[in-house]
């Protein structure tokens, strides 16, 4: 694979209910992409936006996004899945030959639509919307008794991974202040509020507006913009079915499938040994470690052996505030500053290899793996 | 600093701003008559799963494409009332007034069949004393008219696991 870097990003410091139209969210983090990279916006080629337009209750959502995405009179598109899956459209753009530099962004303002409504009209409307059980929530709720049944693991197993992410949030400054808990203990997750049985609320992540932006540029262009370019050296993308019926919800093949096949373009024998640093899109506490163990970091059902080692989300991952269309791109980005060693309160010191993670679907049905390095 | 207040109300006013979506305006297409075979079971009290030749996998309720082998499954297979609990949970919604909280949410398989279903239990078990492997039976709706919901929930039957651990107590 050609290389490709990532030389600018900004995240938008999320929040429960900004004090800002998305569309000024989104100027922010463009222009302090643009600016963290040094560039101008014509400098830019092409602009790859996430949003969705249930989100955002506007369809073809993009078109409203042209100003403040930097996509005034360029080549630009949007993806509806995930920011992370706009950065592989940003990627095979670059790839191509036919663009140089590609502004990607994600952007969702949950204050302003009920996020956990809209996911019913994920469920299929022929069998699961007749009996109306499925939800976020409940969702959760079960991968988490198969993934405790299968491994004779227990809530409280789940309640450290909590514990460890909202601690991890409070070292990371664009944490939002509500995920920032330094003193919270397992008791206090497995006291919280019943979600969905086994699920608890401290188990699950806060919704908030955010916006995160990226720009990638080839290795010719990259090497001009910064002298720490970050290289995409790898990249999987695998869906699975649709029917949780149809899932082993104790594990994810897709995630299997999209890291194995990151690794193998990136040349990675041993994951274990060799990532430094995980950043990746889980939807609940246990979620995480489901991922983990699919990326090949722990053996299965051993994933919880990754908090002593400090190298999975140190930044508290969606724990930290959960902000739709932009959770991938925020792993990326915060992986990009871990290889930078540039992430304050929760570097991980000599982080060099990362990988960042996005996704959507109910209990992470795609799953979309990016290998980062740094250096030459 | 904080931001004075006229400001938070002027972004308010324009978050509010009138417009509406008529989401119970859309249809969803589904094509009925590839699972004829299957509705007209469920109005005799039969169920019936749907095979894949390729790949053997049984769905229920019917899957019309198969994913793994991209082809129209086509053959129909009987399957017993029973089934089992592939994985659970509980809904704790207030606003669901159907019944007393929290009622378990179950993901039911089938015997015989390779998928699951999420559907409703008795209303009578206790969302604590659901488990991964529970045995079940099929309760049929009073009137059956063919459509889906001529299941009309899972009741719990003996465990015959359990009955066995019990037996095995009571000898020591
Ligand atoms: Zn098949």
């Amino acid at each position: 694979m050609d290389k490709v870097a990532i030389v600018g990003f900004y995240q938008v410091k999320p929040g429960l209910d900004l004090m800002m139209s998305p569309y000024e969210m989104l100027f922010e983090a463009t222009r302090g992409a643009l600016d963290h990279a040094g560039l101008k916006r014509d400098d830019l080629s092409t602009v790859i936006g996430c949003n969705n337009d249930y989100y955002d209750g506007k369809t073809i959502s993009n078109c409203f996004k042209v100003e403040a995405g930097g996509a005034y009179m360029k080549d630009e598109s949007k993806v509806e899945m995930d920011g992370a899956h706009a950065v592989m459209y940003g990627l095979m753009r670059i790839l191509s030959g036919n663009h140089k530099l590609a502004m990607v962004y994600g952007i969702s303002a949950p204050s302003c639509f009920p996020y956990e409504s809209v996911r019913i009209l994920e469920t299929d409307p022929t069998f699961d919307r007749p009996i109306n059980l499925l939800n976020g929530y409940t969702a959760g709720g079960m991968q988490m008794r198969a993934y405790l049944n299968a491994f004779g693991l227990s809530e409280e197993d789940i309640a450290k991974v909590a514990v460890y992410n909202l601690k991890n949030a409070a070292k990371n400054p664009l944490a939002i202040p509500e995920a920032q808990k330094t003193n919270i203990t397992v008791d206090e997750v497995l006291n919280s509020e019943m979600l969905s049985a086994p699920l608890k609320k401290l188990m699950y992540p806060i919704l908030c507006d955010g916006v995160t932006a990226l720009i990638l540029a080839p290795e010719r262009q990259a090497r001009k913009i910064t002298d720490k370019p970050v290289w995409i050296t790898g990249v999987g993308h695998f869906n699975d079915t649709y029917y949780l019926g149809d899932r082993d919800l104790s594990s994810c093949s897709s995630m299997e499938k999209a890291a194995e096949k990151a690794y193998k373009i990136a040349g990675i024998n041993n994951p274990k040994s060799e990532i430094n640093v995980a950043e990746l899109f889980g939807h609940t506490a246990c979620e995480d470690l489901i991922l983990a163990e699919a990326a090949g970091l722990a053996d299965k059902g051993k994933g919880l052996s990754l908090i002593d080692t400090g190298k999975l989300n140190p930044s508290g991952g969606t724990m930290a505030g959960y902000t739709p269309a932009a959770n991938g791109l925020t792993r990326i980005v915060e992986a990009v500053k871990q290889i930078r060693g540039e992430a304050e309160g929760h570097q991980i010191s000599g982080a060099n290899k990362a990988i960042a993670s996005g996704q959507v679907g109910f209990c992470a049905q795609n799953n979309i793996v990016y290998v980062l390095e740094g250096g030459e | 600093m904080p931001l004075p207040e006229y400001i938070k109300k002027d972004y308010k006013r324009t978050r509010t701003m009138k417009g509406s979506w008529y989401l119970t305006s859309y249809k969803y297409k589904f094509n009925l008559s590839r699972i004829k075979e299957y509705l007209k079971g469920l109005k005799n009290g039969i169920l019936l799963g749907l095979k894949c030749r390729s790949c053997n996998t049984v769905s229920f309720p019917p899957r019309l494409i198969c994913g793994r082998c991209l082809v129209k499954p086509d053959q129909w297979v009987r399957l017993p009332e029973t089934a089992s609990i592939a994985t659970g949970s509980a809904n704790y919604d207030e606003e669901d007034k159907k019944r007393e909280h929290p009622f378990p949410v179950i993901a039911v398989r089938q015997d015989g069949a390779d998928t699951a279903l999420i559907h409703n239990i008795s209303d009578d078990v206790d969302f604590n004393s659901i488990y991964i492997g529970m045995p079940l039976k099929v309760v049929w709706a009073k009137e059956r008219n063919g459509l889906y919901l001529d299941i009309d929930h899972y009741e719990p039957i003996e465990d015959p696991a359990i009955e066995l651990n019990k037996k095995e107590g009571s000898v020591d």
